[in-house]
């Protein structure tokens, strides 16, 4: 050791010590940096065609729960029994972290054959040329949609290329504590009352029942959403928003209204409300009598709660309210099996035997004849009601909007954010409603 | 591979090989053990290469382009710096998420050392059972960042939650914290600070190291329990305190798992929670925005990077190293 002090000693040593095996760590370097583009390389060499034969294996990737995962695997071995040449990878797991998980899997260039999507990002996938435009399928029967209604299959199309299949018809539902109510001798809602009407009966609710009557909406895009088609506006229009700072600013002061009057819960209760989860919804929490939710969840918030429940329309006129897609089925475009995954959809959406297994899990069935096959064998009470008031509301379905933008889920996040901000006092309806448009235009910009 | 290292080899001079060297000799030993050790090394190598390294100069690259996850790499569009840009001038969003994690990491990190410290000082003397409560204390940091961990606090620290009971029972009526965008963030601090188990084990064993004699001497003349904790154990553990500061800052600015929980992914109530890697999970998983994403990262790295420097730089001025000196 060089006797002077160790600091510099040290830091000679460690220069020699990078120097000398230099040349072999470099060759390590570069080798470790040929491997993956050497497997990056191979692996472009796969290029098949879509025309199957032999054997196939698809892969399939869905959300939701257990209980849909046994149905959907009966269905699918349903076809393998068909079709014993082709057999399924199924994955399948919670909503949340549903879509992280399928970016990466495309990013990675390992979308599954099929896959589950819905509204939220349809178009995000779409206008990104993720999914097979089965235009073609349609056109020559090999996907057959006749049986669908047309608004329901058209809430499918993304710039003129059907982009998934509606696999399940679904509409708005304000579902409430029947329990609660009759305790109280109070009414139930009704399809077709007004918002006014609506917060009023809320306010007795509060009063009487001493839990709030309804959850407070305003960070709800869907319920927004009804609001603004009753009055002949939309989400959005072509490429743009459909509603102005003031529609915002008016939706905000009617709840803001709510709230002072004491028809909704307060501002961090109604935070709780706002979470997607079904388990969290404060109509199965008991901590509001009404939750706004979709017909067809239904049967997943019985599961979470004693009380029986009942679902009517959201306030206003019904009309506003379309056939939505609960979901949908697309096939990724760079798929080999492309030809067999369309077939396959096809059968879960067309065969009787599949819709029956399948039942209503992902909504109303599509296919009208399924439809009316299930609507009269299901038992379960929660679902009963559910397609009664589907089939109800579907008597003055309006047309379906157009399927929202890219941006969309960024949307709905600068909603809540805005509304919460205004729920929880630190910003005015106006200046919520400014703070909204702003970011709503540039998410979708 | 072998002939390419050997003239190499021959440039250090023999004084400096060190113990090994000299034990076994010069020249080709010395050689395989350096291939051996590679060989021994690769697979840990070629993790880092494979699952770090490329990754990061890739995502280097991906922050000058917009890639939006879907579209293939092969498409991407290089934008420059407009992704830096847009950071720094155009997204209320970022410096708010700035705000949030630096007041999280203000608070809670020198809370956490101090709860640390203190526990470990009562730790540290000899009684019956100190064995269990250090395994007690310990416990909260073994369960880490779990998400189980977050949703007990979400239940805890509601409106109709445990703390609120605990409250009630002296008459105080509590927030509902974390719905509470004036609490959330402190919850969060909270649970931070409960976690002073990892740093705790550390100063106790640092503790240990502070000869006896330096008390004995500091009793002797005439210091109290408070001189001699300020003048001998403060100063002989300062390496200790170096080490947890440095651990625990990088540790704090990372803080994820809590925040995710907590908002179910958003960062809520109205962003009060939005902490720094929170906000870059959403632009990169949520709204696919993942050039942006990837900027969001190199600065973030880059930014702990230079507090993890000037930490070093000040602790040439407090740490007090005892065997520089014996040396």
């Amino acid at each position: 050791m060089h006797p002077a002090t160790t600091i510099t000693a040290g830091a000679r040593t460690t220069r020699d010590h990078r120097t000398s095996p230099g040349p072999t760590r470099r060759r390590l370097l570069a080798a470790a940096l040929a491997v993956p583009l050497v497997l990056g390389a191979a692996a472009c060499g796969d290029d098949a065609g879509s025309g199957d034969s032999g054997k196939v294996e698809l892969s399939i990737f869905w959300w939701g729960a257990d209980s849909r995962a046994a149905l959907t695997e009966q269905a699918l071995n349903l076809y393998s029994r068909k079709h014993p040449d082709v057999t399924f990878k199924t994955t399948w797991q919670a909503n949340q972290g549903y879509f992280d998980k399928l970016a990466t899997l495309t990013a990675g260039g390992n979308a599954p054959d099929i896959f589950q999507i819905d509204d939220n990002f349809l178009t995000e996938y779409a206008a990104r040329n993720v999914t097979l435009d089965l235009t073609p399928y349609a056109g020559d029967k090999r996907l057959d949609l006749s049986r669908f209604p047309e608004s329901l299959w058209k809430y499918g199309v993304v710039d003129g290329k059907l982009a998934g299949v509606a696999f399940g018809e679904n509409t708005q539902g304000l579902v409430y504590n029947k329990t609660l109510l009759d305790k109280h001798k109070l009414p139930a809602p009704t399809t077709g009352m007004s918002w006014a009407d609506h917060i009023a009966w809320a306010e007795k609710v509060s009063q009487t029942a001493k839990v709030p009557g309804t959850q407070d909406p305003s960070a709800d895009y869907k319920a927004f959403w009804v609001w603004l088609r009753q009055q002949g506006k939309d989400l959005y229009a072509d490429k743009a928003l459909g509603f102005t700072e003031q529609d915002v600013t008016a939706w905000f002061q009617l709840w803001k209204g709510a709230r002072d009057r004491g028809a909704t819960p307060t501002a961090d209760v109604i935070h709780e409300g706002n979470q997607t989860d079904i388990s969290k919804q404060l109509v199965v929490t008991g901590k509001a009598a009404t939750s706004w939710v979709w017909a067809n969840q239904m049967p997943e918030l019985k599961k979470n709660t004693d009380s029986e429940l009942g679902v009517v329309a959201y306030p206003g006129d019904p009309s506003a309210q379309w056939a939505r897609a609960s979901m949908y089925l697309s096939v990724f475009r760079g798929s080999p099996h492309r030809d067999t995954a369309v077939d396959v959809i096809n059968f879960l959406a067309n065969d009787p035997e599949a819709g029956r297994i399948l039942g209503t899990d992902r909504g109303l069935p599509s296919n009208l004849d399924i439809r009316k096959a299930v609507s009269e064998s299901v038992t379960d009470p929660a679902m009963k009601l559910s397609i009664q008031v589907e089939n109800e509301l579907g008597a003055t379905f309006g047309p379906s909007p157009q399927v929202p933008l890219k941006g969309h889920s960024k949307v709905r996040a600068e909603l809540i954010k805005a509304a919460e901000e205004v729920q929880y006092g630190r910003r005015t309806p106006a200046q919520g409603a400014a703070a909204f448009v702003t970011a709503a235009r540039a998410a979708i910009g | 591979m072998v002939s390419t290292v050997r003239p190499a080899d021959h440039r250090v001079p023999p004084a400096r090989r060190g113990p090994a060297g000299r034990q076994r000799g010069p020249g080709a030993g010395r050689q395989r053990e350096g291939l051996a050790a590679y060989v021994f090394l690769s697979p840990w190598l070629l993790g880092l290469m494979l699952i770090t390294a490329v990754p990061m100069l890739l995502s280097l690259y991906l922050s000058f382009t917009n890639y939006d996850v879907l579209t293939p790499l092969s498409e991407v569009e290089w934008v420059g710096g407009a992704n830096y840009r847009r950071m720094f001038t155009a997204d209320p969003s970022y410096w708010h998420s700035v705000q949030v994690t630096v007041t999280f990491a203000l608070i809670a990190v020198p809370l956490k050392l101090a709860a640390a410290l203190g526990v470990a000082l009562l730790l540290n003397r000899v009684f019956r059972g100190v064995g269990l409560f250090r395994g007690l204390f310990y416990l909260p940091s073994l369960l880490g960042g779990s998400v189980a961990l977050a949703i007990v606090w979400v239940s805890m620290f509601n409106r109709d939650g445990a703390f609120n009971s605990l409250l009630a029972v002296f008459g105080v009526e509590g927030a509902p914290w974390v719905n509470d965008p004036r609490w959330a963030l402190e919850t969060l601090m909270l649970l931070a600070i409960w976690q002073f188990g990892a740093p705790m084990v550390i100063f106790l064993a640092g503790l240990k190291q502070v000869p006896v004699e330096l008390y004995e001497a500091a009793s002797v003349d005439g210091a109290g329990a408070w001189r001699q904790f300020v003048n001998v154990t403060l100063p002989m553990l300062s390496p200790v305190i170096f080490f947890n500061l440095v651990l625990e800052t990088i540790n704090g600015f990372q803080g994820f798992t809590s925040a995710f929980v907590l908002s179910n992914g958003t960062g809520g109530p109205v962003d009060s929670t939005l902490m720094y890697t929170l906000n870059l999970y959403i632009k990169g998983f949520v709204e696919l925005d993942m050039g942006y994403a990837s900027a969001m990262a190199w600065v973030f790295l880059l930014t702990i990077g230079l507090i993890t420097v000037g930490l070093f730089s000040t602790g040439r001025i407090w740490v007090h190293y005892s065997d520089a000196g014996e040396q």
